[in-house]
């Protein structure tokens, strides 16, 4: 049974150097293949990179960006907002993707698109208008150096509408900070791997989007019956109220309570004033409105307002788990309004709050240390808690000021640059770790060890269950369960869902192979759209490994072997080296690579087409 | 029908469930550019998410400057003569609150409704911000919510069986209105 529904078939490229649109078929063999998301990403930054001999500079204009929502983006079924962003990534110079939720997605399949690549360079600083079946591509260098918002203000205002969706870059972007994030809709961001760098890197401020289609959907009546089954299962979950109100916010307690809140860069896995900044203090003093991804009834977006203090009428969405743990207790602050204040300068230079936390994290880690003298700080002390100086040095990285001009190209060029920072800075492949501190779990050890984005949790997020019951797990237990995660996480970044409701809620991952049997009227099974997404976990490894990684990149960081928490549930444990070795031997040989990490060369015959 | 169907904004997340609903209702479709409901969103200041949709006025604009008379308040529901309607869209541009739209695909005006009476926006809103209320409970709530933040409120501490509570009164006749 083949697709019969659920796509356009329309694949539009972009290329800003000649400054073409071409609109371009894309096949039912593609379609079935790939499925959408990061899958379609994967493949084409696969063909550019065969195109290019494995030559590709991420900042160069041979660097392909895509943006592709999934066939379930924008549709009647839980939180169905999401969109990824796919390309080289200029943190690791590897495979990388970030997906953003809100409408940015939505309103890009709408216009009739399943994916958009972008390549070249643009003469000047432009922005993309996709307006249903228009393309254009004009000039707006009045853009330069505004910020996320006001760029959006701006464009809405010269296209005399506020019925459009923009995703734009900071001036973090603009400078090619290799942490810059795209943003849409105030603040969703595809925050990872340094995109927002790339269309900085092709002088594209902007992506504006307009459609007004119908989504292809198969089967609508049954659709919203399994959709419905699908709602009422969240609605009735004894944490569902919990969700809306405080949204990934209530994570900082759990995070606090099992001992893996990273605080003071990591120097230790609880945080003594928790209680200023966890989900409850946000209630009761700063949030002001939910905000919520598209179709998605957790809405767990947060507004919140600062009434009172020095950082009144600080207005931001958020922050969320990620964002509160990396630049509240990690940098030692306690006063959550200085971190809604540091989440909204983020949202604005557009710069990933995660990376961002890490690196200022290690800088003052660094100067305590002695590695950063007060020169290289260009003569401004640093410390734990210094709201001020710690909100001057964001300011600074995305400004590429001072010592900001190294920070802001990332942890791989700090540790050129200071050799001894790579035992504190936190980062696999160069990309900077997640806020869950893995000393206490080997298995979201490995996950980090083996995303193929880098130190991230997005494709593995097993350390609440390993911290839950996993004390009598065997080694193959611990891989299979990242081994299943690495399957079904990306999955939803294929099908362009959020996987929230399945983590945090437990809605059954079955569900969403009938959502797509019902729009696309294939008949499916959860088991054959896993083997699917593990297919492009194939061609990501794969892309990697033709780009210079194996084994000895499947590292994880510095402390994580050398510096346990210092207190906590989980003081005094490390990560054991010969263990974790061990385990990625298991994990290896599971996944039919060879003891160096390579897939096998049949692996890459899959991807001839 | 004496029911309203009321907006409370404050409760509204944004997430667009209203708008799906309604369009696959209507037009059997996926696509919320085809509601007769939308969320319209404004940040960062204000920041507003509010629906917008018919408030079936019993002296309706929309009514006033048709020109065929297409649209009459009718049991509790300003309603479409679809025969009769020429698509002229006046309707649409003289609504006060926007709340009819057109779409490129669709021959008539998309107007809410109210699905009968039991409105699927109302039934599928995960926030509660869309409420069926009778007529005469209009307000109902800014009422009470402008009596409890009433500005001249102070308040006061006090136990009762060990348990702090406070207690908000008004302070009649110290300060200026």
């Amino acid at each position: 049974m083949s697709i019969k529904s659920g796509y356009f078939k329309k694949h539009l490229h972009i290329d800003l150097t000649k400054g073409t649109a071409e609109h371009r078929n894309l096949s039912d063999a593609f379609i079935e293949k790939y499925i959408g998301g990061r899958g379609f990403g994967a493949k084409l930054v696969w063909d550019n990179l065969m195109r290019h001999d494995f030559k590709i500079d991420p900042l160069g204009p041979e660097n392909l960006l895509a943006v592709a929502p999934g066939p379930l983006t924008g549709v009647y079924l839980p939180s169905s907002g999401k969109n990824s962003f796919v390309a080289i990534s200029p943190a690791t110079g590897l495979y990388g993707d970030s997906s953003m939720g809100g409408g940015f997605g939505i309103e890009l399949r709408q216009a009739g698109i399943d994916i958009l690549s972008i390549t070249g360079r643009a003469p000047e600083l432009s922005v993309l208008f996709i307006d249903n079946n228009k393309t254009t591509i004009f000039p707006m260098p009045e853009l330069k150096g505004k910020s996320c918002l006001e760029a959006e203000g701006m464009i809405k205002e010269r296209l005399g509408t506020h019925a459009i969706h923009v995703a734009t870059i900071g001036i973090g972007g603009e400078n090619m900070v290799r942490f810059a994030c795209v943003n849409a809709d105030w603040s969703r961001n595809a925050g990872r791997a340094g995109l927002g760098a790339i269309m900085g890197s092709k002088n594209l401020k902007a992506i504006v989007v307009r459609g007004h289609k119908d989504l292809p959907v198969y089967d609508v009546v049954g659709l919203m019956a399994e959709a419905d089954k699908a709602f009422k299962y969240m609605e009735e979950h004894k944490y569902f109220k919990l969700w809306q109100q405080e949204g990934l916010m209530n994570v900082i307690e759990y995070a606090n309570e099992k001992g893996i809140l990273p605080a003071y860069n990591f120097k230790d896995s609880v945080f003594a004033r928790h209680d200023q900044i966890n989900g409850a203090t946000m209630l009761d003093r700063y949030k002001i409105g939910d905000s919520a991804c598209f179709s998605c009834p957790m809405c767990c977006g947060n507004i919140c307002l600062v009434k009172s203090g020095k950082y009144t009428g600080t207005v931001v969405e958020g922050p969320e788990y990620e964002t509160c743990a990396m630049l509240g207790p990690n940098l030692g602050i306690d006063n959550f309004a200085a971190i809604l204040s540091a989440t909204r300068l983020c949202d604005e230079l557009g710069i990933d709050t995660i990376s961002t936390g890490n690196i200022v994290g290690a800088v003052i880690e660094g100067y305590e240390k002695g590695i950063l003298s007060l020169t290289d700080l260009d003569g401004r002390e640093i410390a734990w808690g210094d709201e001020d100086a710690i909100l001057e040095l964001i300011q600074k990285i995305a400004n590429r000021q001072g010592i900001g001009d190294i920070l802001a190209d990332g942890s791989r060029h700090i540790i050129k640059k200071w050799p001894e920072m790579d035992k504190v800075i936190l980062q696999v492949k160069g990309l900077e770790q997640s806020a869950y501190d893995s000393r206490a779990s080997i298995s979201m050890g490995l996950a980090y060890a083996t995303s193929d984005i880098g130190a991230h949790h997005t494709r593995a997020w097993t350390i609440a269950k390993e911290m839950e019951e996993g004390q009598n797990w065997t080694d193959d237990d611990k891989v299979d369960i990242v081994i299943y995660h690495q399957k079904l996480r990306p999955l939803f970044d294929m099908l362009g869902v959020c996987r929230l409701p399945w983590i945090e809620l437990g809605l059954s991952e079955r569900h969403y192979a009938n959502f797509y049997k019902y729009v696309t009227g294939k008949e499916t099974s959860l088991e054959e759209l896993l083997e699917l997404s593990n297919d492009i976990y194939d061609l990501t490894r794969l892309i990697n490994a033709r780009l210079g990684m194996s084994r000895k990149d499947d590292k994880l960081p510095y402390k994580v072997w050398a510096n346990p928490p210092l207190t906590g549930p989980n003081a005094g444990k490390v990560i054991d080296r010969e263990d974790f070795q061990k385990l990625l031997s298991l994990y290896y040989q599971k996944r039919g690579w060879d003891e160096n990490g390579i897939p096998p060369a049949e692996v890459e015959k899959k991807f001839a087409d | 029908m004496s029911k309203k169907l009321t907006v409370i904004p404050e409760q509204c997340s944004g997430c667009r469930i209203c708008e799906l609903v309604c369009a696959i209702k209507h037009f059997g479709v996926n696509n919320p550019k085809k509601a007769a409901i939308r969320v319209l969103t404004t940040y960062p200041q204000p920041v507003v998410r509010m629906p917008i949709v018919c408030s079936q006025c019993k002296v309706p604009t929309c009514a006033q400057v048709c020109p065929v008379d297409a649209l009459r308040w009718l049991d509790g529901v300003v309603q479409l003569d679809e025969e009769n309607c020429i698509s002229c869209y006046k309707c649409v541009e003289a609504c006060p609150f926007g709340a009819l739209y057109a779409h490129e695909d669709c021959d008539l005006p998309i107007k809410c409704d109210m699905c009968g009476g039991d409105p699927e926006c109302v039934k599928k809103c995960p926030k509660g911000a869309l409420r069926l209320i009778p007529e005469a409970a209009l307000g109902e709530s800014r009422r009470l919510n402008n009596v409890l933040s009433y500005t001249q409120m102070k308040e006061i501490e006090f136990y009762e069986k060990g348990e702090k509570k406070v207690i908000r009164y008004a302070e009649v006749g110290k300060e200026e209105l």
